[in-house]
């Protein structure tokens, strides 16, 4: 058994603890442990992917207890390309974070980043219901932490709330979980997924129950319409750095409603009468609507990037809801575009702000000090996220609008996706425009960014168009990905041991 | 050279400007040049073979799951936009070098420019729709870095904006017009596609897919209705103007039309759409032309009249019209790039480009009124000049179409529509150059050197050469473009020459001519009348619904996210409310099987102190202190619930985890407002009182559901009851589970729990720092608190019950694995052993006494669950796999020494050193509230004197 | 009995959601802690109810079902350690700000203090 697959959530708790042990008062020293384990997890998670992505499923049996009595880590192409997505962000994101010291604004923002990638990696590994449960407690009190690190009256409002919403998210998580157990008596996800298959249609109003409400759950974290009200206020309001790592925070919204609703209450499923994939579209439709508006109407910088992030999810979700391999392959390749798209837009968001002292409102100000650099910067980002040519997100949406052609609705899907991207380009070129050419003459009062935050920035830069160069190759392997999570009895097969397969296990 | 890199090299190159600009301007333009020059001769290499008809392809594969491939072809069609493209390209370099000013930034201009080039010869070269797209929306977002060059215009800005906005909206609609034509012909290769006219014609999507196409074409070749922002790209520097809005981006419109030609034209639908549109846009652009002032305006509007005709061409469906056009593109191009440069460099010497301002020019700048003369005459349709001879083939095809239902309607408009050009352009000629010599320009004006009138005299040398021997010179491209065009290997009739003969075309272009400097003569009376009529004016409609829709954006984005918690909390809570009820509504259940149990006199007395209790906290939760009482009389019931239901784990816990969040709370009404303002109308209150009780009913329901139904398969647990004991060494199964079967989650458990304490150590820091911390700082002394703040009583007390707490701690944790205990609860109880110290005896006193920090407590304990976790690697198992022995200490009862146990320990550790590190913070908080640091435990002690410094606040006192 | 226990659990999640609405920071946190019972009590008895069956082998020949009693386990801890952290929050925001309110000013365009950070 390969013991790699658990570092991830080992070694990032424990160099946090260390933090906490001896680099409590050493910023330096910290930032060494964190930057180092970051690059080791990246390695690592290089490798788990190119481990997992012939095909192999790899499970980890905590405690050594047989599936599905104990908690299980499945390692598949889909976990391990958001882990290594995950590690790659996180990398960025700490190297801004130092080269633009935001890591200095407050306390223990290292030991927490550490908390923070244990608790996405957890979340995207573990094959158990409710350590996923455990895992996004995790990663979401790791999250209050960094969305309210520095302080300041706003963010620790918009924190209230954030958490206030999250917990009532986790509350509803329970009431899901308790359901599930109550009807299924399991908790392993490959255990439940060929048992939910065998129920009987008859006696499906509980466990479509379970399944909406674990469904609003994950809307939650995913920022779907109408459960999208944390976003906007918490990433406009968060430290650039955070609000760039919650990029991929969406996404465990994304990747948990793949796992759960592919997997467990796939649309095939007797009992569940692919009522998810009825709901989750028209959720998804009015998403992208909302978040484009929002770019359009966006008065700072802070709510244009926050409200293309909820676009960008309304894509995403378009493509996922399709409930179908082709779909769900598109929606794969958004995901890893618009989460890099994502980051960098916050952080160029973040540059502006202090090249222009501090000023978050998209109003006529002083040139920037390294106005051409930044500008640029901000066009890829507009591009990125409007999915305009040549960066992914444009081949991205070509896939979204490719894979819905065979679905009924198509026309809604097809003029969302596309009006979307219009009113987004406007809304970035209004916002571009004031922020980059109208400006006044008076001497810029920000201070320069640090050459290590726009190395940063251009690491991202540089995933975003190997992406776009590597689409063919990328598009394939996404392909395999979709194929793999679509069969449920290969998966099952591969989880449980075979005298806990149950007889005519689809 | 492979067709892939004529079009990627101005990309590659585009950088080169941008750091060439170092070396000075020259070098910036020089590389940007030799780049253009590169892909251009690269290109010609290429021409021999074309013009024989060969066809060059290149194919690459970039995304064959979608279909979108790097494949290139360059036919006729082809060659002939990509030279222009690269060939004016060049002129424009070479004028934009002398045109532009020290000041302007001429690396970006130039990078931008190379940019846009490469995006126009990429589309020119695409063999597949998709990758056309691609360089499609480039050039739109290129030219709109061009348009917005002089980014202190606000005009430029704006221009720029609408340019994107309208040209975008096309680039759009074009994508679902691709993708609908290439499921339809079943690939996204043009070569493909161009052979599937009947599929596609018959096909039902064939009408949606020309539109969005035309819309696509319509809107980037400023067409009617979509021709209003072509003018106000004029803000951009005229060498953009000459060459995105004459030469090259406003005809990617008609090069897609003509490159759709085969399949697409020859329909009832092509005719009426594309035709009409054409038809209405020429004559529309040539009337503005003529009383537009400004040259460049004026330029512009021709240009939207021309394209149009070129769009009536190729309405027409005709193979022969569709040749024509393509002759008209060559010529149009090089009359009106040269008329652009003209009326650049008039405007760069002059100082003003306002006919109404300018005359006489004639002697003060001759080589440029050489230039602009001919040019403009070659644009009015006169004879030897190019323009003259596709405007002549043009009527005659015009003469041989019927139009709405009558074969000289359109004869009619065409020749109206040619008089309108030949007056606008004679007026270009003449008020510019011709009248009294004028002394009032701003600049003094002159020719130019060279560098800013070869370009355009190159071009009129085209001009006129096409206009002499227009065979000879474009014999060989036309043939192979209109090949290309039509897509048929041998062409129509038609010959290019001078001399047709006395024909209906002759008469009408004569007429054209002589009517036109007739209309040019009435100009000064009629400009007036124009300038009064009432027009729509598209730039203001445009802002308006620009502004409506911003505005509109606003007031929905503010209106739903207004920032109120109470409306997202509700918001949550029905989603959540309807969305379960329609899942349960949706499916169906089974009959009830479980029968219910009787109740007890505990359940009902439970029950309904568990009612009153919540009830009168809803009534009295403005006064928050007694609101906390309240729920933690709820807590405690609900302790009670869990050991009647046989879990006395859970109750320990509860009743634990309750003294110490009550704890936390009290700490922290130490600072928060006492009450809670009474704001809510009563109906507010009733609202959130139906939602409330609504969302109650349903928790409720649901949980009926779950007892009276059964699982639907044998729990996993039943495998935990039976191996806990044998496998996991314990009585206690919830313990085992904890720290055995699911040990994972309580590592993830007590994670949370340091997390926890993390972040309220970092808030607490930040706090301390920021202005509320002074704020803090500044409060007054509570000297009615201050004084008998560490009872006597209370501190012996706590004094005698630690060592007795902390045993018991020690014993439940020992115990844990077999009985009702475990770490978790062990460190709580040590915890509230140590609170009950601070409590008693003061935050410093105790402070002073603690040896280790907190923070390192929490890391401990995770270091030690981890590594206790690790330690079964060793032995070749997964983390966390436990092994277990008994041991025997004196005077305990048996116990036993797992490794679950040592994990036990770390969970311990990290819940002790979690809940202190909380509480710690908030005391720092109420310590710098200005409490004294007492140096003993008890600040009143009969067997010492008074302490001085505590002695103002008893002197007070007493 | 369960019907008993049922309506217990419903009494409880009302009176948490009505408190979660109200709009100072205080009674939504403890509105949440009402929800927190509510929902470990609902974990709880997804294992439906049983009377005097410690999950203790040498007590009891037939426990009750032992694994959502240690959820619910897991369950309160977490619940503990967030309800800690919103306690700070609400607490910072109160020093830091004007008033314990807990709703957020809309996006409305006007100057903030003190900018980012």
């Amino acid at each position: 058994m390969n013991h790699w697959m658990i570092l991830p959530l080992v070694v990032p708790p424990v160099v946090a603890a260390i933090i906490m042990l001896a680099a409590r008062h050493l910023l330096s020293l910290a930032r060494i442990l964190s930057v180092g384990t970051v690059v080791l997890m990246v390695a690592l998670s290089a490798g788990l992917f190119w481990f997992a992505a012939d095909g192999t499923v790899s499970v980890y049996r905590m405690s050594n207890w047989p599936v599905p009595f104990g908690i299980v880590l499945v390692l598949d192409r889909l976990s391990a390309l958001m882990l290594l997505l995950t590690m790659i962000l996180s990398l960025a994101i700490v190297l801004y974070a130092i080269g633009s010291d935001w890591d200095a604004k407050g306390k223990h923002f290292h030991a927490l980043l550490m908390f923070q990638i244990m608790g996405i990696a957890g979340a995207f590994l573990t094959g158990d219901i409710f350590n996923l449960f455990v895992f996004f407690e995790v990663l979401l009190i790791a999250s209050y932490g960094m969305m309210v690190h520095g302080g300041g009256e706003r963010r620790l409002r918009a924190g209230v709330q954030y958490v206030t919403y999250n917990l009532l998210g986790s509350t509803l998580f329970l009431f899901a979980l308790g359901t599930i157990y109550a009807v299924t008596g399991t908790l392993n996800m490959a255990d439940l997924a060929q048992k939910v298959a065998l129920m009987a249609p008859e006696d499906s109003a509980l466990i479509r129950v379970a399944a909406v409400l674990l469904l609003l759950v994950f809307a939650v974290k995913a920022s779907i319409v109408p459960l999208h009200f944390w976003l906007p206020a918490t990433y406009a309001e968060a430290p650039a750095p955070v609000a760039a790592l919650f990029a991929i925070m969406t996404k465990v919204g994304a990747y948990a409603i793949l796992r759960v609703y592919v997997f467990i209450f796939g649309p095939d499923v007797a009992v569940m009468g692919g009522i998810v994939g009825q709901w989750l579209l028209p959720a998804a439709l009015i998403t992208l609507a909302i978040g484009m508006v929002g770019v359009l109407g966006a008065r700072s910088l802070g709510h244009l990037a926050a409200y293309a992030a909820i676009g960008s999810m309304g894509t995403l979700l378009i493509a996922v809801a399709l409930f179908t391999p082709a779909g769900t392959a598109a929606a794969l390749y958004y995901m890893v575009h618009s989460t890099l798209a994502g980051a960098v837009l916050f952080l160029v968001a973040d540059m502006i702000r202090q090249g222009r002292a501090g000023e978050d409102r998209l109003i006529p100000g002083p040139a920037l000090a390294q106005n051409g650099l930044i500008a640029t910067l901000f066009l890829v980002a507009a591009i990125g996220m409007a999915g305009l040519p040549p960066l992914s997100g444009f081949l991205g949406k070509l896939l979204v609008l490719d894979a819905a052609r065979t679905v009924d609705g198509a026309a809604w899907v097809w003029g969302a996706v596309l009006v979307g991207s219009l009113v987004a380009v406007v809304g970035f070129a209004r916002g571009g425009s004031v922020l980059f050419w109208n400006t006044t003459d008076a001497p810029s009062q920000g201070e320069p960014v640090s050459s290590l935050a726009l190395t940063a920035t251009f690491g991202l830069v540089g995933l975003l168009v190997m992406l776009t160069v590597f689409a063919g190759p990328a598009t394939a392997f996404l392909d395999a990905t979709a194929a793999q999570l679509f069969d449920r009895a290969g998966m099952v097969a591969a989880t449980l041991p075979p005298e806990a397969i149950l007889e005519a296990a689809p | 050279m492979p067709l892939i890199l004529i079009a990627l090299l101005p990309f590659l190159g585009a950088f080169l400007p941008a750091v060439m600009i170092r070396g000075g301007r020259n070098a910036a333009a020089l590389s940007a040049g030799s780049v253009t020059m590169a892909a251009f001769v690269g290109l010609m290499l290429h021409a021999p073979a074309v013009l024989r008809g060969e066809v060059i392809t290149f194919r690459l594969d970039w995304m064959p799951v979608l279909g979108l491939n790097a494949n290139f072809f360059l036919d006729g069609l082809g060659l002939l936009f990509a030279g222009l493209i690269l060939g004016i390209g060049l002129l424009i370099i070479l004028y934009a070098r002398f045109y532009l000013d020290r000041a302007d930034p001429m690396g970006a201009f130039y990078t931008y420019l190379l940019l846009f080039q490469g995006a126009m010869v990429g589309i020119v070269l695409s063999d597949n729709v998709l990758l056309m797209l691609v360089f499609w929306e480039l050039t739109s977002l290129s030219s709109f870095l061009l348009i917005g060059y002089w980014k202190h215009l606000p005009e430029g800005r704006q221009g720029a904006r609408m340019a994107l906005v309208v040209t975008g909206m096309g680039g759009l609609a074009l994508i679902g017009g691709m993708l609908i034509l290439g499921q339809i012909a079943g690939s996204y290769d043009l070569t493909v596609i161009l052979t599937q006219k009947a599929v596609i014609q018959a096909h039902p999507l064939y009408i949606p897919a020309l539109l969005l196409i035309l819309l696509g074409c319509f809107t980037k070749s400023a067409q009617f209705p979509f021709h209003f922002w072509l003018p106000h790209a004029m803000a951009a520097p005229t060498p953009v103007s000459a060459y995105l809005h004459s030469a090259t981006m406003v005809k990617a419109g008609l090069f897609l039309m003509a490159r759709l030609w085969p399949v697409m034209a020859g329909t009832d639908a092509w005719f009426m759409i594309v035709a009409t549109t054409g038809l209405i846009t020429m004559v529309l652009g040539a009337l503005i032309a003529l009383f537009k002032d400004d040259l460049k305006a004026l330029l512009a509007f021709s240009t939207i009249s021309h394209l149009g005709l070129v769009t009536m061409l190729l309405g027409f469906g005709t193979e022969i019209a569709a040749v024509v056009a393509i002759f008209h593109i060559i010529n149009h191009a090089t009359f009106k790039a040269a008329l652009f440069m003209t009326a650049g460099i008039i405007d760069h010497e002059a100082g003003t480009r306002d006919i109404k301002r300018l005359g006489g020019l004639r002697r003060a700048m001759p080589i440029t009124f050489v230039i602009g003369t001919l040019a403009a005459l070659s644009m009015a349709g006169v004879p030897f000049l190019n323009g003259f001879l596709s405007k002549e083939m043009m009527l005659e095809e015009v003469t041989k179409t019927t139009w709405a239902g009558s074969p000289v309607t359109l004869s009619i408009v065409v020749t109206v529509a040619a008089l309108l050009s030949a007056a606008y352009s004679f007026r270009f000629v003449v008020h510019v150059f011709f009248g009294p010599e004028r002394h009032d320009y701003p600049h003094h004006p002159h020719d130019p050197g060279p560098g800013l009138w070869l370009s355009p005299a190159f071009l009129v040398v085209l001009v006129v050469a096409i206009g002499i021997l227009p065979a000879a010179i474009t014999g060989g491209i036309v043939a192979s473009a209109g090949q290309a065009v039509i897509g048929a290997a041998e062409l129509p009739y038609y010959s290019l020459k001078i001399w047709h003969g006395f024909t209906m075309a002759l008469l009408m272009s004569v007429v054209a001519v002589v009517g036109g400097a007739a209309l040019l003569a009435l100009h000064g009376w009629i400009a007036p009348l124009w300038q009064r009529a009432p027009r729509p004016e598209a730039k203001v409609i445009f802002d308006a619904v620009m502004g409506a829709c911003v505005a509109g954006a606003r007031r929905v984005t503010t209106g739903l996210t207004n920032g109120s918690m109470t409306r997202y909390g509700a918001v949550f809570a029905l989603t959540a409310l309807i969305a379960g009820l329609a899942a349960w509504l949706s499916g169906t259940s089974a009959p009830p099987v479980r029968d219910m149990r009787a109740i007890t006199p505990v359940d009902a007395i439970g029950w309904i102190l568990l009612v009153v209790a919540t009830l009168a906290a809803l009534r009295l939760h403005h006064n928050r202190l007694v609101a906390l009482v309240l729920v933690s009389i709820v807590g405690l019931v609900v302790a009670v619930t869990f050991v009647v239901y046989s879990a006395p784990d859970l109750a320990l816990t509860q009743a634990l985890v309750e003294v110490v969040t009550v704890l936390l709370l009290l700490l922290a009404l130490d600072f928060l407002p006492r009450e809670t303002p009474r704001e809510d109308p009563m109906p507010v209150h009733l609202r959130d009182g139906a939602i409330a009780v609504t969302v109650g009913i349903a928790a409720a329901l649901l949980t009926y559901a779950i007892q009276v139904s059964d699982f639907a398969f044998e729990s996993i647990s039943a495998y935990h009851l039976e191996n806990s004991k044998t496998l996991g060494g314990g009585y206690n199964v919830v313990n085992v589970i904890l720290v055995d079967f699911r040990a994972f989650d309580t590592y993830g458990e007590i994670i949370v729990l340091g997390i926890a304490a993390l972040v309220i150590y970092a808030m607490t820091e930040s706090i301390l720092q920021s202005r509320a911390g002074r704020r803090l700082v500044d409060r007054p002394v509570k000297l009615d608190a201050a004084a008998e703040l560490h009872p006597l009583m209370m501190v012996v007390a706590t004094r005698v019950m630690m060592p007795i707490m902390l045993m018991v701690g020690i014993y439940i944790f020992l115990r844990g694995h077999n009985a009702p205990g475990g770490g978790f609860i062990a460190g709580l109880v040590i915890s509230i052993a140590f609170l009950m110290q601070y409590m008693a005896s003061g935050f410093e006193w105790a402070a002073a006494r603690q040896r280790v920090p907190y923070h390192g407590l929490i890391g401990a304990g995770i270091i030690i669950a981890t590594l206790t976790g690790v330690g079964s690697w060793l032995v070749e198992r997964p983390f966390m796999t436990t092994n277990f022995g008994y041991f025997n200490l004196p005077f305990i009862e048996e116990f036993e020494l797992a490794t679950a146990a040592l994990f036990d320990l770390g969970v311990l550790l990290c819940v002790f050193g979690a809940v202190m590190l909380a509480l710690e913070s908030f005391a720092r908080l109420a310590h710098r509230r200005g409490e004294r640091a007492s140096p003993n435990a008890m600040d009143v002690d009969p067997s010492r004197d008074i302490v001085p410094d505590l002695a103002p606040n008893l002197a007070k006192e007493t | 009995m369960e019907a008993l226990y049922s309506s217990a659990i419903g009494i409880l999640t009302a009176a948490g959601i009505y408190l979660v609405l109200r709009r100072r920071t205080f009674p939504v946190i403890l509105g949440l802690t009402f929800l927190t019972y509510a929902v470990n009590l609902f974990l709880f008895a997804s294992g439906r109810l049983v009377r005097n069956m410690p999950p203790l082998l040498d007590e009891t020949t037939t426990p009750t079902d032992p694994l959502p009693q240690a959820l619910v386990l897991t369950a309160i801890v977490i619940s503990f350690g967030m309800t800690a952290v919103i306690v700070m929050l609400a607490l910072g925001s109160w020093l830091s700000g004007k008033d314990d309110r807990i709703d957020q000013p809309a996006d409305d365009g006007q100057p903030r203090e003190g900018g980012q950070s």
